[in-house]
């Protein structure tokens, strides 16, 4: 029964004081959110306003797309469009070729992850920095994000600043995150003002008006904009808001909802390229436009990438992104690795205790975990269904059907309570593991109701 | 087909109902009893700082007196004589690495969150991001209460740029420990008047 995300999350959870730290530090986070949340009396009607318009906009995908990009085209962008990641990575390798690039700085952006971007520009002699904090740290370390926008939450401070002393030759044992982060502040200052192009990611797309608004605090995407004269945007379809007055909806969620603050320090729109330089959007679908025909899970396209489902939710908090085996972790990644191959990502659904915390922080409102409860119902369908847990289904579906042989067996269940530890916490019982198993009662509730010990309250 | 085409149709032909779009004048957003005083406490609570310059008091004498070791001073405005060049007469936005504070015109604030918007109203737009400090002069009377209110009135101008910005640049990516200064302004005042 044990899926692979159960054992790496129980490779996580050996590191007994970091899992605790970061459990806690999660929490905090949505208790962060949560001031946020209840400063603002409207906030569950800005919820529903942001889940209204952006079921409208999904499902008007088509002429938005076509706004968007004439507007843009208008604009003086360069709009491109990609099928797939294969295809995206090859527009932004010939994007820098035509231009004989040789270094271009990231910031931040999922769906370069998801296309794997970086590597196949590296394999192509192009110098590709990632110039988020989180995102470089894990860059220097080979790693991959563990939270979308938290990406180096499962690290500790002195990993950090041995990673530094090696790759930036910081001081020896600092691992201050105040003189780290300055370190890294020179570092990829350098970076910006030696880099012939800048890449960002998309929070939101305007149709009306063709701008892409990108959203960081730490303005890595505006400096990564501000010195080289070409601009390239990577967006995922789904990434369109109809008008700039709709974005006032979604930036006064967004922040709020990821990290608990009011606003990101940087809100930025851009319109148009630089004096003499080039603005290219490409637009990508890689799976989504299949999404809009499957009902069950189309709310996933309303998905702003906040995190938030992954600060609240108990299983995230105590296994860590790593414990997923798609790169984005936590309950939205859970639907979305099922959407990208059901076979390949199913050990992912088991880890949801259904406790519906996402759905209710969700500033979009998808339905995330009515989501995950449908794909274990399909399990059998991608022949992914627990061996053991089928036998003991039919085993239970055997026993429910005979009633007398039910009630003779309950008659008995007590005796479990009695039995030896050792018949009953082992290797065959897999609730058995972690946790202590709760005791039949010595009676029966039908038998109890019977006999007249159970009375309705007057 | 080109892939535009192909994704155009996989849209067109995977959308089943479609949704209206709801009215977002219906939303109304939170009112503060003094949206200038609430700005202010939002600017500092998010690692900036906002206030109100009284009428007898000269810009340049606060600015100077507020950033003593600013070396290199950033301004296209008029009035800011302590400025020691004008970034609009810099050719390369290279160059504007080392400047140690710039002082920019802001167009409106937000109550909720202490946001500034900044259409572009230089030549390089690096000079908001690269100075080491940054100072925002805006009109006391233009501070709006929410973003529903700021987004009916921000203009873009010509140069196809705009940006909220919400105190310093800060970064919290080594162990959730809260650092000012990531890549962008160390510190941000915003001079109300």
């Amino acid at each position: 029964m044990s899926t692979k995300h159960t054992k790496a999350a129980e490779h996580f959870l050996s590191d007994k004081e970091q899992e605790t730290w970061h459990n806690e530090t999660l929490w905090f986070v949505r208790e962060k959110r949560d001031r946020m949340a209840f400063s603002i009396p409207e906030w569950e009607e800005l919820r529903e306003m942001a889940n209204k318009i952006k079921m409208h906009t999904i499902t008007h995908l088509d002429t938005y797309l076509e706004q968007f990009t004439d507007k843009a085209e208008a604009n003086g962008v360069v709009v491109h469009w990609a099928k797939d990641a294969a295809e995206h990575n090859q527009i932004v390798l010939d994007i820098l070729q035509g231009l004989h690039a040789k270094k271009m700085v990231k910031s931040k952006s999922m769906l370069t992850e998801e296309c794997h971007l970086n590597d196949f520009l590296i394999r192509h002699g192009i110098d590709v920095i990632e110039s988020d904090l989180g995102e470089r740290i894990l860059q220097l370390k080979g790693e991959m994000p563990s939270h979308i926008v938290l990406p180096a939450i499962h690290l500790k401070r002195q990993q950090v600043g041995e990673l530094f002393e090696d790759k930036l030759h910081t001081e020896k044992g600092n691992s201050d995150p105040t003189y780290l982060t300055r370190a890294a502040r020179q570092h990829l200052r350098n970076e910006f003002l030696t880099a012939d192009v800048g890449m960002t990611g998309c929070n939101f797309g305007v149709a009306e008006t063709g701008d892409v608004v990108v959203c960081t605090n730490e303005g890595n995407a505006d400096m990564g904009t501000s010195m080289p004269k070409v601009h390239i945007v990577s967006m995922g379809l789904e990434k369109i808001v109809p008008s700039i007055q709709s974005l006032s909806v979604f930036t006064r969620l967004l922040a709020r909802s990821a990290t608990g603050q009011p606003s990101t320090t940087y809100t930025s729109h851009f319109r148009k390229p630089v004096k003499g330089g080039q603005m290219h959007y490409i637009i990508v679908d890689n799976g989504r436009s299949e999404i809009l025909a499957n009902k069950k899970h189309i709310q996933t396209l309303k998905c702003i990438r906040c995190g938030a489902c992954m600060n609240t939710c108990p299983v995230y908090r105590r296994s860590g992104g790593f414990s997923y085996t798609y790169f984005i972790p936590g309950p939205i990644g859970i639907n979305l690795g099922m959407l990208r191959h059901p076979q390949e990502y199913s050990d992912n659904v088991s880890a949801c205790s259904l406790c519906y915390s996402c759905n209710n922080v969700c500033p979009v409102k998808i339905d995330l975990a009515d989501q995950i409860y449908r794909w274990r119902q399909n399990l059998d369908s991608y022949e992914k269904a627990d061996p053991l847990k089928k036998t003991m289904s039919a085993g239970l579906k055997f026993l429910f059907e005979r009633p007398g042989l039910y009630n003779f067996a309950l008659k008995f269940a007590p005796l479990v309570n009695y039995a030896p530890r050792f018949l009953i916490y082992n290797g065959l019982n897999e609730w058995g593991k972690g946790r202590e198993l709760p005791r039949f009662a010595k009676e029966s509730f039908t038998s109890m109701w019977k006999s007249g010990k159970v009375k309705p309250k007057k | 087909m080109s892939s535009k085409k192909d994704i155009l149709y996989s849209l067109k032909r995977n959308i089943g109902e479609r949704y209206d779009m709801p009215d977002i004048g219906l939303l109304e957003g939170i009112i503060y009893p003094d949206p200038l005083e609430k700005f202010i406490e939002v600017s500092k609570a998010v690692g900036g700082d906002a206030l109100v310059l009284k009428p007898e008091e000269d810009i340049n004498v606060f600015i100077k007196s507020h950033y003593p070791e600013a070396k290199t001073i950033a301004s296209n405005l008029r009035e800011i004589k302590v400025a020691t060049f004008d970034p609009d007469q810099v050719e390369d936005p290279h160059t504007l690495n080392g400047t140690d504070l710039a002082i920019v015109q802001g167009e409106i604030g937000v109550a909720e969150n202490g946001c500034v918007w900044i259409p572009q109203n230089v030549k390089h737009k690096g000079i908001y991001f690269i100075a080491e400090y940054l100072v925002i002069v805006l009109d006391k009377a233009k501070v709006v209460n929410n973003m529903h209110e700021a987004y009916k009135q921000i203009n873009f101008g010509e140069k196809g740029f705009g940006v909220f910005i919400s105190g310093p640049s800060k970064t919290a990516d080594i162990e959730q420990a809260l650092v000012v200064g990531a890549h962008g302004a160390k510190g941000v005042t915003v001079i109300l008047r």
